[in-house]
């Protein structure tokens, strides 16, 4: 084996060790572009992908990662009477933050929510479709339009 | 021909010292006595006889003084044989720090039955943690008042401590999210002030080994007691 071989297997091998940050491959299943309904469309899925990946990255510090909150600090967005009863306000929320107290399944929360700043209408159409066809939701896609309409009347801008 | 083997060694020892590196996660896992931490330095003075001797100064934490939730002063004597773990954070941060609140929790909740084990977490923002934001935000966690101590004071001398005691990085950054550069460390402080471990709070995996480190270390106190 020659030199160049060598340092090229080396080279490979580390790769593919590096510090598993491996990307989550895209499920390529021939029958998921088959769209069916709206719920088993390429875009809700897409949304669905999309919508994981910026909860991971935006909210589950401090919701934590199976949505359940954090004590009596971060309330619970998984199971949460808030965020079933409160569609166009929780939208609102994830655009603008909030402030003062809350109330999430009887409990009070007074932590400040800070504003995501740079977070697209598309990536908070993402966001609110992963949240709402999640943890026994079942809204269907939120489209982008739809989003904005919301935003365009928030009260807590 | 010769060149070609050097060659060839080289590139397999690169190779093989890449897979050892691996990650480097892995510390001591194994070994039952933890390692003592930071700085040291070898003094030679003199013994009883008049023979010189070498000993060791090992890193160990300044004396420090700042105010808990409880508004009460917390000082080095506050954990006096006691084992703790310290971190820094501030309440009003949304990025590492409520996945190391999460985890620190786990070690609260295993250290409920260890009246040996105590916590202390440095505020970095002192204007905004007031001793009733960090007593409000310490309940609402559930943290015990008497094991889990949140502390303000001084801007500067938590910083100071932070850096030159606690070896973490904490400073004031505009550019940060939240205004502060800080690291995840959990920082374990055996009962002589001595750092015996360092973990990465927001890593649950860390967290365990924490959590495992805690009854070796204790038991080095315990050795000649039954």
């Amino acid at each position: 084996m020659s030199f160049k071989k060598i340092l090229f297997f080396s080279a490979i091998t580390f790769y593919a060790m590096a510090c598993g940050n491996a990307q989550q491959n895209q499920n390529s299943d021939p029958s998921e572009h088959i769209a069916t309904n709206i719920q088993g469309s390429v875009k809700y899925k897409q949304y669905m992908v999309e919508g994981r990946r910026l909860y991971t990255q935006y909210c589950s510090n401090c919701h934590q990662p199976d949505g359940g909150g954090l004590g009596k600090v971060y309330p619970p967005i998984n199971k949460s009477d808030f965020i079933d009863n409160n569609f166009e306000e929780s939208i609102c929320i994830i655009k603008n933050g909030r402030q003062g107290e809350i109330t999430v399944n009887g409990i009070t929360y007074n932590q400040p929510m800070m504003p995501i700043p740079g977070l697209t209408d598309l990536e908070i159409a993402e966001i609110s479709t992963f949240i709402y066809n999640n943890w026994g939701r079942d809204k269907g896609l939120i489209p982008v339009k739809g989003v904005q309409d919301i935003l365009s009347k928030c009260t807590n801008k | 021909m010769k060149i070609l083997f050097n060659k060839t060694i080289y590139a397999l020892c690169l190779w093989s010292g890449m897979i050892l590196m691996g990650c480097g996660t892995e510390q001591s896992k194994t070994s039952d006595r933890l390692p003592i931490l930071g700085r040291r330095e070898a003094v030679e003075k003199k013994d009883a006889d008049g023979n010189t001797i070498t000993d060791t100064i090992y890193h160990t934490i300044t004396d420090f003084a700042f105010t808990g939730q409880d508004s009460s002063t917390i000082t080095n004597e506050s954990f006096k044989d006691k084992i703790y773990i310290a971190d820094f954070f501030f309440t009003s941060c949304q990025t590492i720090c409520p996945p190391m609140k999460a985890q620190m929790l786990r070690v609260h909740d295993f250290i409920a039955d260890k009246p040996e084990i105590e916590i202390l977490s440095h505020t970095l923002d002192p204007e905004h943690d007031s001793i009733p934001v960090l007593k409000a935000f310490a309940e609402r966690l559930g943290a015990n008042p008497d094991k889990w101590h949140f502390v303000t004071g001084d801007k500067n001398e938590i910083y100071r401590v932070g850096q030159s005691s606690y070896l973490v990085t904490a400073r004031e950054d505009s550019s940060e999210p939240g205004g502060y550069l800080h690291d995840a460390r959990f920082v374990l402080v055996d009962k002589d002030r001595r750092i015996r471990g360092i973990y990465d709070g927001t890593k649950p995996d860390h967290v365990d080994r924490l959590m495992a480190d805690l009854p070796k270390l204790l038991k080095e106190y315990h050795t000649t007691a039954p």
